[in-house]
């Protein structure tokens, strides 16, 4: 079925796109690769924060350098993803500390009951590396975005200056923050019904705060958190890079 | 000056509902008790550590409030099941003997940190872009409507109701309301709208056909709340739907748009440059967009096969069992990201540039 679907994807993604496609395919299934190696090796113990940082920047480098090619637009997207990603591994790490989220809840003691429990290992860390991973894809998208939108206003009116760069920046950023928060609104609540049908008799004072809703919502937050932050991170970045790009060129 | 009173407004508004829902005990009615002492007592298994806890807590609402209260708790150093208590944790409990005795503990108070990162998005999402910000929150609040309002129609007929037919129906129902709150009434996005809903049919109808024919194999097992859905088959295509709906929504409201730019700056602009410039957009987007579902979405697999491998299961095998369902999910959105870029493009094409002939 998987080979199938791929075979799919990978014909359209040759029709529509040609070489870009199937580098685009190759990427996807490098990805694909990357997270279940680090599932190997987090489960082999090692530490699974620490290789989640690897991780999002391995990601990071093949969706930039090896998708959109190493340039000035890729290379200010990087910086500004770096920067975001302190942030959230900040601000992840104390939310997860804190709000108990780890492991599973009661309502998978049928997919884990087989399972020992006792695996000496802190699940806190494996659900503050899931959501690092998470949150890399959609902090890499709006960051290109911003940046590419960027660098063609830059190439359109050369004599802009820095600040109605950073600007436009914004202003595009502005535009894509709706259709982001959507496109990630429904990745991730499409798998949800099921809870709610689980715990259909429940009062709601329980959903809110059981542990599977906290767990995906904070994920859901989380998404949003970056895929805002990152917008005038990059803006700014950005502005200064490719501003100064173009007055070594004038020179 | 008017923008600075806003974000004082802002500032105090936040604060006051972090400081709300530190405080909400009276909104609940299961007792809640906040944790004052731990004493612990380790035990070594042959695998890890684990801790027999007598927990020591004041109960904060209801008939019993500021009882002292004494509870056991069993904690373990990995906590794949266990809830991992500490100091000013607040839980729930079910007491019984007039609030002298706890039985057992229900589970942990968790509202305030969602509504502290929910006050970090808002604030953020107001300061960094303020119109556009509203009108995302506003959408993004019809959305979790309309979710909720299908899941309440759902579980109260689920014996009666197709999930897939109401679901299809709601989808079209976020499609129109979600572009139609962010872009106004337009040509703009009269034609995102129809591109979007066309290319939705189309999409989920070649990703079932192909589930049908091809899909004997897919073992729904590990679905998770399988127990309680009767119609798992359907319930496994709603949730293709909806993962690729936001990015097919995402893909038409970038191609109409930047169509709608073209069109007005060179109104006798052919239609061989539009379709070729369309395509030079959507390179740029197809890339980044299957990332975005690839990561969004796989990284859920990841407790589940990491337990499973944990207890020594074969990679492959844990892959499959607990990954398959997802990538074929992720795969099918893939294809729909990249099938709505020629539908949406000829179809705005059709509608923005067919009343200037």
């Amino acid at each position: 079925m998987i080979t199938i679907l791929s075979m799919i994807l990978f014909f359209l993604l040759l029709i529509t796109g040609k070489s870009r496609g199937t580098k685009t395919f190759v990427t996807f299934f490098l990805s694909t690769f990357l997270i279940i190696t680090y599932i190997i090796l987090i489960s082999l113990g090692m530490n699974a924060i620490i290789l989640a940082l690897i991780v999002c920047i391995l990601a990071s480098c093949i969706s930039l350098f090896m998708l959109n090619g190493y340039n000035l637009k890729t290379l200010s997207s990087f910086i500004s993803i770096m920067i975001v990603l302190v942030f959230i591994t900040i601000l992840t790490y104390t939310i997860g500390k804190l709000s108990n989220i780890q492991g599973f809840s009661s309502d998978s003691v049928e997919t884990i009951g087989a399972f020992s429990y006792l695996i000496n290992y802190d699940m806190t860390k494996v659900i503050i590396g899931m959501y690092l991973i998470c949150v890399i894809g959609t902090i890499i998208d709006t960051s290109i975005s911003v940046s590419s939108s960027m660098n063609e206003v830059l190439e359109n009116n050369p004599k802009i200056n820095e600040k109605e760069l950073y600007k436009s920046g914004m202003n595009v950023g502005g535009d894509i923050l709706s259709t982001t928060i959507n496109t990630l609104f429904f990745a991730i609540i499409s798998s949800f019904i099921g809870f709610f049908m689980w715990h259909r008799n429940s009062p709601i004072e329980n959903i809110i705060n059981h542990k599977v809703f906290t767990q995906t919502v904070i994920e859901l937050l989380l998404s949003f958190i970056a895929s805002i932050l990152i917008i005038p991170i990059t803006s700014y970045i950005s502005s200064k890079i490719l501003y100064k790009k173009d007055l070594i060129k004038d020179e | 000056m008017k923008l600075r009173i806003k974000l004082i407004l802002l500032f105090a508004l936040s604060i006051t509902s972090i400081i709300f829902v530190y405080n909400d005990y009276f909104l609940y009615s299961t007792p809640i008790v906040k944790i004052t002492n731990i004493e612990e007592e380790k035990h070594d298994n042959i695998k890890e550590e684990y801790y027999n806890q007598i927990i020591t807590g004041i109960i904060q609402n209801g008939k019993y409030k500021d009882n002292v209260i004494e509870i056991k708790n069993k904690t373990s150093k990995s906590g794949v099941y266990d809830e991992q208590i500490h100091k000013n944790t607040e839980i729930f409990v079910e007491l019984s003997n007039n609030g002298t005795i706890a039985n057992s503990i229900i589970g942990i108070k968790r509202d305030k940190y969602i509504v502290i990162l929910l006050v970090i998005f808002i604030d953020l999402i107001l300061t960094v872009s303020n119109k556009k910000g509203i009108k995302s929150l506003l959408s993004l609040l019809v959305n979790i409507i309309i979710s909720i309002i299908s899941i309440i129609i759902f579980k109260n007929n689920y014996k009666s109701i197709n999930i897939l037919i109401l679901y299809l129906l709601v989808a079209v129902l976020f499609i129109i309301l979600s572009l139609y709150i962010t872009n106004g009434k337009s040509k703009k996005t009269l034609s995102a709208i129809i591109s979007s809903i066309i290319s939705l049919l189309i999409s989920f109808s070649l990703s079932f056909l192909i589930i049908k024919l091809f899909g004997k194999d897919i073992s729904f097992w590990t679905m998770e709340y399988i127990e309680v859905i009767y119609d798992y088959e359907n319930f496994f295509y709603v949730s293709i739907l909806l993962c690729g709906l936001g990015a097919i929504m995402d893909i038409s409201i970038t191609i109409s748009s930047a169509l709608n730019e073209l069109i007005e700056k060179n109104p006798k602009i052919k239609v061989p440059i539009l379709i070729k410039s369309g395509k030079e957009i959507c390179k740029d987007i197809v890339g980044t967009m299957n990332h975005v579902m690839l990561y969004t979405c796989y990284s859920s697999i990841i407790p589940i096969v990491f337990l499973a491998l944990r207890n020594g299961m074969i990679i492959a095998n844990a892959i499959s069992f607990y990954g398959n369902l997802e990538l074929i999910t992720i795969l099918t959105a893939c294809i729909s990201i990249v099938l709505a870029i020629p539908i949406s493009l000829y179809i705005s094409i059709y509608i923005l540039k067919g009343g200037r002939k």
